[in-house]
């Protein structure tokens, strides 16, 4: 690790006067990618801004139809959450499924999407079930934020501090965890929210996409079966030594296919 | 001869005495040793698989501030060290010619051969003012072709990694009767051929490799603390061949060691660079490997391609087996390195099974690779993934049932003792009983619901079996001191050593058993070569065998000398002294005192006989292994695969073993369900691999995939304890090793069983998802 400069921030202002001063100034979060990313030397802030501090990042509110969820929620919070339990099962079970127990308590969901890791969780939730990303600056609809490998539509400096996730009349996510990270290597969300289905695909690609074909079919026909026949390209599609593109093409619809049976039972 | 009771203690669950230290960060592993005025050093790797070293700039390094020294190869070259010899005990060709050894020195010299070779060491004030100033090393590299894959390299016209080694061939090797074996097949009905790859895999232990070393100008002796498996020999090595000083001169140690596996075994160069670093600068030189390091730099295991061949004839009598081997030894001869594929894995070949006769021919290969060394097991797991997969795939094609063509051809308890076509002296065992047990306990009559339930599911369910004969190894000799000192706690020191497996819980047993001392008061000492005189370190299973015989033998060796001294003061001769329950006494007198009361008068000269030195209690010997010991045993499993992902859950877990006498039950299910884990972990997921350019795609933790405990399924263990051998004093057969030369052929069977019905014959390891997948798109094609 090389050397780096700690602020402490207790509100949002300080957070960007803090980013604003440093030279090199990145947010921590969980740490969870971050202080790996450090620690082998492939990302040198020159000050780390801890989010930890800042009150009212975390913490879930259900109201109406939709549960906020701040930026600083743990997974494991997230996870054991009543309201997310009853409203948005499937959300419940994403967190519960990322890491392990310690990457749990530590890992956020602001940290997750800002990250947008290809095969993280958490993209495919909000990509899936039509989240909203509220920044200290505005809100972004999510089908505008992910761009692409580790690039979202987050300015420099600009802070996640919460996001707002509608409750879906169903969903399920399905992932086939990779067999060294157990991140997502194909991870699927099929959600009907409104009249509006979703299905949005995680670890296949180099960032979290929309199946769009699959959407079309399941909202004539909200049935596993209503996905037989479509196939998934698999051009573009990530190909390295735990699967190749073939195989990830495979998977999505398999996966999707079990997202959906799980979404209606 | 007196009666002594060995009974207590011996066969009990003691629980283990050093997981306080362990589980509660107590331990003290390398990087728990801080000394005054240490230095840090890091290790500049190549990041080419095969490449001339035209120029190499450190300037920069030297100048950055807490930089306290660099060195490259040219500096190495010109101090005059020697190279890192390799130890392999099969030395010679078939022809009679000697094997190729290319120099290893413990720094590139001009040349790298494979990713993660160190061509220069930086030593600085800390360890991350060191790793910056890797960065500030310009080294001019001019690539070379590269060859990393077995069959490639071996290949006509393949890059040579060594001018030394045409063909790339380090050594050949043949082992067994082949004409015997050619006559076998020539008169068997059947002929079955499989190709087999044992795929290659690393240790990962805990704690990375690391050491730190002392220089003391006035003595000029050398301290070395080491995260090694093996510090007497590795010291002889890396003092004399190496460093070109006598042995004396250097003090070696292993403190606790958080996991080796056969990775720790042999000599690496960091310590010895750093040995040089510290008598550079006059101040003690950490290193410690990261992890990604440690991919890169710790030997491999496995890695053999293979043709096996099962004669046998149309009632299933297997009549002889043929298996060509191709072996991986990376870009440099390991420590134990060339002996693994060709004599390591001939040894065991046939497994506990009857055959006329077995021909074993191995050849071991050059490659751009980081060198491969022992692996838990070494060879016999290769050996019984190559006999045990190539039955139930025998079965499969020609129509037999496995589990017949099992019982049919093991070696009937009758026959024993027996020499196998291997050479093996196979002395006592029951190998049909065995594996009558294990399937006794396999539920089988739950099977077929199990099976449905499955099917319900979509799933399919499938069995696997591997009855395994293997060969403990390692040192022959092993040294047992003990110390009565005079506050009551009696030091026990031996020169086997443990990486984690529980030796001093194992030896304080045998010692406190013998003597009925508490164990509470054994203080226990490894890893030191001032502690014994020789010690064989830890591999080949031999820890109980050979270093547990050393202990009973000097256990036994005090006894008799307390009898001398209870003699002595009953005035009456040691013959006629008895050593029970703690006590000795001579019967029909009321003449008696009690272990404690001799050892009182061990260190009085009044109570002494003539001529008898007090502290004369304080014993040390060495026991000598004459022939290795043949622990054998039957695995099964259950796994059920998803046939629409190809993801393999392994669901149960069967295992009867023969290690003769069971000293610590509870140590002794730790042995084989942690190997049991390494197996499902190589069957199922682990993998090391490179590139064709020989770039390592498996470097992180990331991307070399473990076994976590939901990987491993709930394993029911027992053992077969009436053979115990009488090869050593215990009549012990060694554990440490035998998990994981039984699980990889239960597993792979099991899967293959599951898939039987679409044809699949057979699926190379690890049988991970997209690979199961494939082989059932194949064989329904
Ligand atoms: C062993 C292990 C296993 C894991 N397994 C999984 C898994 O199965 N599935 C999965 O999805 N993930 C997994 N993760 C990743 C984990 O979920 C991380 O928590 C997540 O990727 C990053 O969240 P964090 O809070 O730790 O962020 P940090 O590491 O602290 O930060 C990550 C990045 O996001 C930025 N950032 C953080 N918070 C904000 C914010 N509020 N606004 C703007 N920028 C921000 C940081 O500057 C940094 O660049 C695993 C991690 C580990 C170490």
């Amino acid at each position: 690790m090389y050397p780096f400069d700690v602020k402490i921030p207790t509100d949002l202002a300080a957070a960007r006067k803090a980013f604003e001063d440093a030279d090199d100034g990145l947010f921590l979060a969980g740490g969870q990618t971050l202080i790996p990313v450090m620690k082998q030397r492939l990302a040198m802030p020159g000050t780390v801004i801890a989010l930890e501090r800042i009150s009212d990042l975390a913490g879930i509110k259900a109201g109406g139809s939709e549960i906020t969820i701040g930026a600083m929620t743990r997974h494991a919070a997230v996870a054991a959450d009543p309201d997310i339990a009853k409203a948005i099962p499937a959300l419940a079970k994403l967190a519960g499924g990322i890491g392990d127990p310690q990457v749990r308590n530590r890992g956020t969901i602001g940290g997750s999407l800002a990250n947008n890791d290809p095969a993280a969780d958490y993209p495919a939730a909000a990509l899936g079930l039509g989240a909203t990303i509220i920044t200290d600056k505005r809100e972004i609809a999510v089908d505008q934020f992910f761009k692409g490998m580790f690039e979202t539509a987050l300015d420099a400096g600009e802070i996640i501090t919460a996001v707002r996730f509608p409750m879906p009349e169903c969903a399920a996510y399905v992932k086939l965890q990779h067999p060294a990270t157990r991140f997502a290597m194909v991870g699927v969300m099929v959600a009907k929210v409104g009249s509006t289905v979703r299905v949005a695909v995680t670890g296949a690609a180099p960032s979290v996409f929309r199946a769009t074909e699959m959407e079309a079919a399941l909202t004539l026909k909200f049935e596993p079966n209503a996905l037989d026949g479509i196939t998934i390209a698999a051009d573009g599609l990530n190909n390295d030594i735990h699967a190749s593109r073939e195989y990830r093409a495979h998977l999505i619809g398999v996966l999707a296919r079990r997202a959906a049976q799980e979404a209606i039972s | 001869m007196s009666k002594i009771s060995e009974k207590n203690l011996i066969g009990e669950s003691v629980r283990r005495r050093e997981d306080f230290r362990f589980l509660t960060g107590r331990g003290r592993y390398i990087d728990d040793i801080k000394l005054d005025g240490m230095a840090h050093a890091a290790m500049l790797r190549s990041p080419h698989a095969h490449a001339d070293i035209t120029k190499i700039d450190a300037s920069a390094a030297s100048e950055i501030e807490g930089v306290l020294c660099v060195f490259t190869g040219a500096e190495w070259k010109a101090a005059g060290y020697g190279t890192i010899p390799t130890k392999s005990a099969v030395r010679k060709f078939k022809d009679g010619s000697d094997l190729k050894e290319p120099p290893h020195h413990a720094i590139a010299i001009d040349r790298v051969r494979h990713v993660g070779e160190i061509v220069a060491v930086v030593v600085a004030e800390t360890r991350d003012i060191a790793k910056e100033a890797l960065d500030a090393i310009e080294v001019y590299y001019a690539p070379l072709p590269a060859v990393t894959g077995l069959k490639q390299a071996a290949a006509e016209g393949a890059p040579q990694v060594w001018d030394l080694a045409p063909g790339n061939v380090c050594l050949d090797f043949g082992l067994g009767n082949e004409e015997a074996q050619k006559k076998a097949f020539a008169e068997a009905d059947h002929i079955v051929t499989l190709d087999l790859v044992n795929n290659r895999v690393t240790a990962v232990p805990i704690e990375p490799r690391g050491a730190v070393a002392g220089y003391d100008a006035a003595s000029e002796n050398f301290t070395l603390w080491n995260s090694s498996q093996n510090i007497h020999a590795n010291r002889d090595t890396i003092a004399e061949a190496a460093l070109k000083i006598d042995k004396s001169k250097l003090h070696h140690l292993a403190p606790d060691v958080g996991g080796g596996f056969g990775a720790k075994n042999g000599v690496y160069p960091e310590p010895i660079l750093i040995c040089h670093a510290a008598r550079l600068i006059g101040r003690p030189v950490k290193w410690i490997n990261d992890r990604a390091e440690s991919f890169l730099s710790d030997t491999h295991g496995r890695d053999q391609v293979s043709t096996v061949q099962l004669a046998l004839d149309k009632d299933g009598q297997f009549r002889g087996l043929r298996t060509e081997t191709l072996g991986n030894l990376g870009a440099y001869c390991g420590t134990v390195g060339p002996f693994t594929p060709t004599g390591g894995s001939s040894r065991t070949q046939g497994g506990p099974y009857k055959f006329d006769a077995i021909y074993y021919t191995a050849k071991a290969i050059f490659t751009n690779t980081a060198p491969l060394d022992p692996y838990r097991g070494a060879g016999r797991p290769e050996a019984s993934y190559q006999i045990d997969r190539i039955i139930d795939y025998a079965a499969d094609v020609l129509g037999f049932d496995a589990d017949e063509l099992r019982r049919k051809n093991l070696v009937p308890k009758a026959m024993l003792p027996m020499k196998t076509p291997m050479g093996l002296d196979v002395d006592c065992g029951d190998f049909p009983e065995v594996y009558k047990r294990t399937m006794a306990m396999t539920d089988r009559a739950g099977y077929a619901k199990r099976k449905a339930d499955s099917e319900a599911r979509g799933m399919k369910r499938g069995f696997g079996v591997c009855a395994y004969l293997e060969c403990t190894g390692g040192g022959p000799k092993e040294h047992a001191v003990v110390n009565f000192r005079d506050d009551g706690k009696v030091g026990l020191a031996v020169g086997s050593h443990s990486t984690g497996m529980g030796h001093e819980t194992a030896f304080s047993q045998l010692l406190a058993g013998h003597l009925w001392l508490a164990i509470d008061d054994v203080v226990f000492t490894q890893g030191d070569t001032d502690a014994t005189p020789l010690g064989g370190g830890h591999g080949g299973s031999r820890g109980m065998e050979v270093g547990g015989s050393a202990v009973l033998q000097t256990s036994r060796a005090v006894v008799a000398k307390g009898k001398e001294i209870a003699a002595h003061l009953f005035e009456t001769t040691s013959d006629k002294i008895e050593f029970e329950d703690g006590s000795f006494f001579e019967p029909g007198t009321n003449h008696t005192m009690t272990i404690r009361d001799v050892i009182d008068a061990s260190n009085d000269p009044d109570k002494l006989p003539d001529g008898v030195q007090p502290g004369c209690l304080n014993i040390g010997t060495t026991f000598e292994r004459g022939i290795i010991s043949i622990p054998n045993g039957s695995h099964a499993a259950e796994v059920e695969v998803d046939p629409e992902t190809g993801v393999v859950k392994a669901t149960h877990y069967w295992v009867v073993d023969d290690f003769g006498t069971i000293i610590n039950p509870l140590l002794a299910d730790g042995q084989v369900m942690g190997g049991v884990a390494q197996g499902i972990g190589q069957a199922l997921l682990e993998e090391i691999v490179y590139d064709e350019t020989g770039q390592l795609l498996t470097g992180s933790l990331m991307d070399y995939a473990m076994p976590r405990a939901d990987d491993i399924p709930p394993m029911h263990v027992g053992y077969f304890e009436d053979a115990p051998t009488a090869k050593n004093l215990l009549g012990v057969k060694g554990a440490g090793e035998a998990g994981c030369v039984g699980a990889p052929p239960a597993i792979v069977n099991a899967v293959c069983d599951a898939l039987k019905g679409y044809g699949v014959k057979h699926i190379d390891m690890p049988l991970t998802p997209e690979k199961v997948w494939r082989a059932i798109r194949a064989a329904q094609a």
